[in-house]
């Protein structure tokens, strides 16, 4: 087959085998095979890359099973008489490497707990595995197909047919290459906006509520006003000055609009994170400030934070479709949003032949905002501690 | 002769709530000696946590001085600071809320250790973590350590956050209502435990409580301040308070101590005060704070003239009574 890249494949199977045949040795089947197959899947969306990072994971996965907590003294019910503390360097990377294994499984126990978010996390791998072994697949028709006319027609449109399952666009374009190839650029601009947007957010949230006085008065007050800002309308505006043609821009103009909800948030979560009697206790210990925001405050913010993450990530696709339905960014190919305005600039919507040029990136937006809702009720339970019990 | 750990000289502080200046402690006077238990007693908002912040270092007086053995603060240079700072440590009262639920026991303990390289290498820390377990009588300390918070018992979670107060070698421990949030079955053994720290380790411990038979029995062998509305009403040895309790205040609170045996009890007679309503704290009586409610009242004398720590009882402990201070004996207010 095309896609498939044989030098990465091979590199994939051969990383695999290493923790395959550890698996294999200890008699634990189920995990070897696990291994093998995310080696050799991690090397043909990731590439060599990919697959290293994959062998590492896998033979901390096979580590958390074959290491067995009661060979560590630290671990065992001993009394302190009985026991000897002399690891080797040795000794000490495995541990490691086992309990990065043991968050492994923890991380697939979470996901796999609630099944809902399951389901988002499989659609999630779906629509990754569409953009970039996808595309490796379908190739991308880009060029007018005139060739492709039936006799009669009076337009290329053409209704779903065995050769092409989502039929053709108004220039004889294979609909379905351009819903895979279309994927990348929303889902990729969308991420950096919510990246953005929350980074942005955190940053002020925490500097109001840490520095508090002035500084929290002036951010507060500029929340508040971003906030009153209609902020499509603000868009429609701005893309009619700028030309926006850089998506990372594009990111930036939608993350300077949506982070002030997520900031004052995050302002009242540090707000009240910082009067815990635990990190009244991290100053008596005088733990510094760093170690106060990194490791007494922030931990008990992810949760928060990668849930609104994933928020601002449907916020941004949806304002960047919008856009370019209304006609406002420079339509560029391939992309979802083209194609839903070019399927309403060219009446697709009246003309039974051509539906399916308005209904597939419909779909495939309205699946992966599916996808991103249901992951965001997996990560409450991947992030809470409070969830947490040994593997 | 060996400064006093830490002392309190004329220490005043107010808080302001809605616009209005609450004086939460007026005039406090303490020291705390090294290995001395020093127990502070008093209803609630009678400024005892307070008191043990500023004692802390949590919070700074609004006037006086706190004198660290010694000398101010500012005596000394920023390093030191710290390590004085490290040097008091407190126990919180609500072991749910004092320790950071993203982390694992092991991590709690190990942060202060390596911060402060108190050990070298990861194998002594483990040792260390061990040996503080251990001495908290959480015991085999494999089962506990690699535990989340939510996973222990109160009990539990109260010795894990002295075990993390004991890392830094502290010289005193502030225990603010240590216990009142364990189950009861469990406080003997926690506060057991402290005792033979406290022998162990050299360790001064400020013990706040609002129940004087926890006091009564904590610090036996130490000292007992008895708080009331922001001020010290009685200050001396546990035994002699216990024994004679000099001031009206104290009187009340020893006859209203419930005794194990319900015969005692009954036959206990508490002491009839002139009103239960505990004043505002934005609305302090003049003179002595308890007039209104002390049967003792001397008009003219107790809503006048605010009583200074003197030593009017022959038992050693210093009283703030005025009708004591005059005439040397109490005697009922007739209305």
């Amino acid at each position: 087959m095309s896609f498939v890249n044989e030098t990465n494949i091979l590199i994939g199977l051969i990383c695999g085998s290493i923790p395959f045949i550890m698996g294999l040795r200890s008699r634990h089947f189920m995990p070897a095979v696990i291994s093998l197959f995310l080696c050799a899947a991690s090397a043909l969306v990731l590439g060599i890359p990919g697959s290293f990072i994959a062998l590492f994971l896998m033979v901390s996965l096979i580590f958390s099973y074959t290491y067995i907590n009661e060979q560590d003294p630290f671990l065992s019910r001993k009394s302190i008489e009985e026991v000897e503390f002399n690891e080797t360097n040795t000794e000490f990377v495995v541990r490691q490497m086992a309990g990065v294994g043991r968050n492994l499984r923890w991380l697939g126990k979470a996901l796999w707990r609630n099944k809902s978010g399951f389901v988002g996390f499989l659609g999630l791998m779906f629509f990754l595995l569409m953009v970039t072994v996808g595309t490796r697949m379908v190739e991308y028709e880009g060029e007018t197909q005139i060739q492709r006319r039936q006799p009669g027609a009076n337009s290329l449109f053409q209704p779903p047919s065995d050769e092409f399952p989502l039929g053709l666009d108004g220039k004889g374009r294979d609909i379905l290459s351009h819903v895979v190839h279309g994927g990348q650029t929303p889902i990729l601009t969308s991420f950096q906006a919510g990246l953005f947007s929350t980074g942005l957010a955190i940053t002020l949230g925490a500097l109001a509520a840490l520095v508090g006085g002035y500084i929290d008065v002036s951010l507060t007050a500029l929340a508040n006003l971003v906030l009153t800002i209609p902020s499509f309308p603000l868009l429609l505006v701005l893309a009619s000055i700028f030309a926006l043609n850089d998506n990372t821009i594009i990111a930036a103009v939608l993350a300077s609009l949506t982070w002030p909800p997520l900031m004052r948030s995050i302002r009242a979560q540090v707000l009240s994170l910082k009067e815990r009697e635990y990190v009244e206790a991290a100053f008596s210990l005088d733990l510094g400030l760093f170690h106060i925001i990194t490791r007494e405050v922030f931990p008990n913010l992810v949760s928060y934070i990668a849930i609104n993450f994933i928020f601002s990530i449907r916020v941004a696709m949806y304002a960047l479709v919008g856009l370019i339905l209304l006609g406002m960014l420079t339509p560029r190919e391939p992309d979802w949003g083209t194609m839903l305005w070019a399927a309403q600039s060219q009446g697709a919507f009246f003309n039974s032949d051509a539906v399916m040029l308005g209904i597939a990136p419909v779909v495939a937006i309205a699946l992966f905002q599916l996808s991103l809702i249901l992951f965001s009720r997996s990560l409450e339970e991947v992030f809470n501690p409070r969830l947490r019990s040994d593997v | 002769m060996i400064p006093p750990l830490i002392e309190l000289n004329r220490v005043y502080r107010t808080f302001e709530k809605d616009g209005e200046v609450l004086p939460v402690l007026q005039d406090i006077n303490l020291q705390v000696h090294p290995a001395e238990i020093l127990c502070l007693v008093g209803e609630s908002g009678c400024g005892k946590t307070t008191t043990g912040k500023i004692i802390a270092g949590f919070l700074d007086p609004s006037q006086g001085q706190v004198l660290i053995s010694g000398k101010p603060q500012s005596a000394y240079r920023r390093s030191e600071r710290s390590k004085l700072r490290r040097s008091m440590q407190i126990v919180h009262q609500d072991p749910f809320a004092s320790l950071n639920p993203a982390h694992t026991i092991e991590q709690i303990l190990s942060f202060p250790l390596r911060r402060h390289h108190m050990v070298n290498g990861r194998n002594e820390l483990r040792r260390k973590i061990w040996e503080l377990l251990t001495l908290v009588d959480l015991t085999p300390p494999g089962d506990i350590v690699n535990k989340y918070p939510h996973q222990l018992s109160g009990g539990q979670r109260q010795r894990v956050s002295i075990a993390r107060a004991l890392t830094v070698n502290p010289q005193l421990i502030i225990a603010d209502e240590a216990v009142s949030m364990v189950d009861v079955s469990i406080r003997i053994g926690i506060l057991k435990m402290l005792h033979r720290l406290r022998e162990e380790f050299n360790l001064a411990i400020v013990f706040i409580t609002h129940d004087l038979a926890l006091a009564k029995y904590f610090a036996w062998e130490g000292r007992l301040a008895v708080m009331y509305l922001g001020r010290i009403v009685e200050i001396g040895r546990t035994q002699d308070i216990i024994q004679n309790p000099a001031h009206p205040y104290t009187r009340a609170l020893l006859s209203a101590v419930p005794e194990a045996d319900p015969y005692v009890t009954k036959k206990k007679e508490p002491m009839k005060l002139r009103s239960d309503n505990i004043p505002s704290l934005n609305n302090i009586p003049s003179g002595c704070a308890f007039n209104p409610r002390c049967p003792f009242y001397m008009p003219g004398t107790c809503d006048t003239v605010v009583p200074a720590l003197s030593n009017v009882s022959q038992f050693g402990q210093k009283v703030a009574c005025e009708p004591l201070r005059l005439r040397g004996e109490l005697r009922l207010y007739e209305t």
